[in-house]
């Protein structure tokens, strides 16, 4: 078959050798390392105490996290795009900060601010919250680094909606809340699963931010990523590969059933027929 | 229901977009909004469906005082010219959309919204099409639906904004005759805002001619066309030759004084603009009196007409013939013939100027 464009075989090899090397020889080799212990071992090591206990927080947490960013992220993304301000570009730019901040120093600075004595902790003390050293902070962390994930998904696709469809609502006696409801909403649920799920991954794999804030009390608030380390740390790598192969699992589990969602939510709108023009 | 525009003013910046506007529209009326982009025509029918609010002056409904209405609250159908339809709705949602919407009191049962939305369907001629996404429908259809869906609300007025600009030229000729049909079938107030002559002066009972944020003209459309208020609405209705001319008490002197000397670059009183359309110019093999002298530049047969460029000194004229009698005079390049108008408008200068101003925004 004789295709217009040029190199369909060169640029599929180059993405097949690229992904091969970054993604799938480190994932089969983690399944290598944990194919050594049998089922049973591998088993008391992932639904160990503290393993039980840090899968909660970790994914707990980054749900949370993710449905905070799903929530503001939106409003962020319309305000962005909807309305002129001064210092847009400043508050655009301010959105992509996490992106560019070592994760580290976020979780300095986010600690710093919410410990006992720190600029907000002082003042969510005295009302009995504890965010620093607590999961609560662990929440924190995530919120802040998985942000850009749904305002940058979503302003493109809210750009694509012209405020025409919201006048149309209006003339037809939709109120404030139908519109939104009815019309802005189902436009841009598909792009805000997306975003979130973006998010989700994100937190999940988080480590940097989250240790200083988080206190690290084990069955409390540590998070899986930092047991690994804690048993590499020991030298026990098979045990570290055990978890990181659970971790593996879920995330891939999780990332399937919602890119099926998505593909569901997309498509549900475009019928089996072909256009008929 | 009627709608009363009095003194409506909306600036934009330092940018006047409309200049105490007066405007009456009787009940039942299909009332053209005509005019060159730019011109405030669109601005006008927001202010009237409320999505645009005037500076100044009021918009009556009826007699009653709409001007603080909100959109919703004011029973007015919109259609946009790029259809504004939901895209994540069936056909069938999009035309119940309205229906849906309103307060559960007031809220007809499913059944009888399915009864209404079927019936609008119909109306429209795409019943068979409820189950589809806009995404599936060609642009005429889509603008079909968008119509359904704005007189499912039952309004008393219908708003729509260039309509069919977006379609092509077979589709928009069929769109009109079938939009003029259904407007006398609804019995409502209907404004379109368009900047095609042909459209407005096909489809409308009465054409407002808008230019630059005021109203130009207001009548049918064979009193805007022949017999225009302005040099405006003669030159936006249809292609037109200009002739610079002296005024002699109630003659126009085209004949020997044209444009191109320097007399008529002054403007002094008694200099004066008479305008021919191409259709009102007759062609002659030999002299007649009071006839223009000119050569022919250039024949063109286009469909039934046939378009003749001539040169008057360094005028430009253009004359459409009949074919039948282009085949009489068998015209050809370089050939001397004498213009004859029938029918001449005459402005003076100083009007003239004032149009010529601003016409390019």
């Amino acid at each position: 078959m004789k295709r217009v464009l040029p190199g369909f075989g060169l640029s599929l090899g180059c993405t097949i050798v690229y992904l091969s090397l970054l993604v799938l020889l480190p994932l089969s080799g983690l399944a290598f390392k944990s194919s050594s212990l049998d089922w049973s071992q591998l088993w008391a090591i992932a639904s160990g105490e503290r393993a039980l206990a840090s899968y909660r927080v970790t994914f707990g947490a980054s749900l949370l996290a993710a449905l905070i960013n799903a929530l503001f992220g939106l409003i962020v993304a319309w305000v962005l795009v909807r309305y002129r301000f001064p210092g847009k570009r400043l508050v655009d730019s301010l959105v992509d900060l996490p992106f560019a901040l070592p994760t580290a120093v976020a979780g300095i600075t986010l600690a710093t601010l919410y410990a006992g004595n720190g600029w907000v902790g002082r003042h969510l003390e005295p009302l009995g919250i504890k965010v620093a050293f607590t999961p609560l902070g662990i929440v924190v962390a995530l919120t802040f680094i998985s942000l850009p994930f749904v305002v940058r998904t979503l302003q493109p696709v809210i750009e694509d909606i012209e405020p025409e469809i919201e006048e149309a609502a209006a003339t037809l006696g939709a109120s404030r809340l139908q519109t939104f409801m009815r019309v802005i909403l189902p436009g841009v649920f598909p792009a805000l699963l997306t975003g979130s799920t973006l998010a989700f991954s994100r937190a999940v794999g988080e480590y940097g931010s989250v240790i200083f804030i988080a206190g690290n009390m084990p069955l409390i608030s540590e998070i899986t990523p930092l047991l690994i380390i804690s048993k590499l740390e020991q030298y026990d790598v098979v045990g570290a590969t055990a978890l990181a192969g659970v971790m593996l699992v879920i995330s891939f589990a999780l990332l399937l059933g919602v890119n099926a969602l998505q593909w569901w939510a997309a498509n549900r709108h475009h019928g089996k027929h072909a256009v008929s023009l | 229901m009627s709608i009363q525009i009095c003194g409506v003013g909306k600036k934009f910046g330092n940018f006047v977009a409309l200049d105490n506007i007066e405007l009456d529209i009787p009940t039942g009326e299909l009332v053209a909004l005509l005019g060159p982009s730019g011109c405030g025509k669109t601005t006008l029918l927001r202010i009237i469906a409320g999505m645009e609010t005037a500076d100044s002056g009021h918009v009556k409904f009826a007699g009653e005082e709409a001007t603080h209405l909100h959109a919703r609250e004011r029973q007015v159908g919109f259609v946009f010219q790029h259809y504004a339809l939901f895209r994540h709705m069936s056909v069938f949602e999009n035309v119940a959309f309205g229906l849906r919407v309103k307060p559960r009191s007031e809220r007809p049962p499913e059944a009888e919204i399915r009864r209404r939305v079927m019936d609008l369907l119909k109306l429209v001629q795409l019943d068979w099409l409820a189950e589809r996404f806009p995404s599936q429908l060609s642009g005429g259809q889509r603008q079909r639906i968008a119509l359904a869906r704005a007189l499912a609300v039952e309004p008393k007025v219908l708003l729509l904004d260039e309509p069919f600009g977006a379609l092509d030229t077979k589709v928009r000729k069929e769109l009109r005759r079938w939009l003029r049909r259904l407007h006398d079938e609804m019995h409502i107030s209907s404004v379109f805002v368009t900047h095609d002559q042909e459209e407005a002066l096909e489809v409308a009972d009465r054409v407002v001619v808008m230019n630059q944020g005021r109203v130009e003209q207001i009548g049918t459309p064979d009193e805007v066309y022949s017999n225009p208020a302005s040099p405006f609405v003669y030159q936006f209705l249809g292609n037109v030759n200009v002739f610079h001319s002296r005024l002699h008490g109630h003659w126009a002197d085209v004949g020997r004084d044209v444009a191109g000397d320097g007399a008529a670059k002054t403007p002094a009183d008694g200099e004066a603009m008479a305008f021919v359309r191409p259709h009102d110019i007759d062609i002659e093999r030999g002299p007649v009196v009071g006839g223009l002298e000119a050569t022919v530049q250039d024949v063109h047969a286009i469909g039934p007409l046939v378009r003749v460029e001539l040169a008057h000194d360094s005028e430009l004229i253009e004359v459409e013939l009949t074919r039948e009698r282009a085949t009489v005079l068998e015209l050809n390049k370089g050939q001397r013939v004498w213009l004859k108008p029938r029918q001449v408008k005459v402005f003076s200068v100083a009007e003239a100027a004032l149009e010529e101003h601003g016409s390019g925004i």
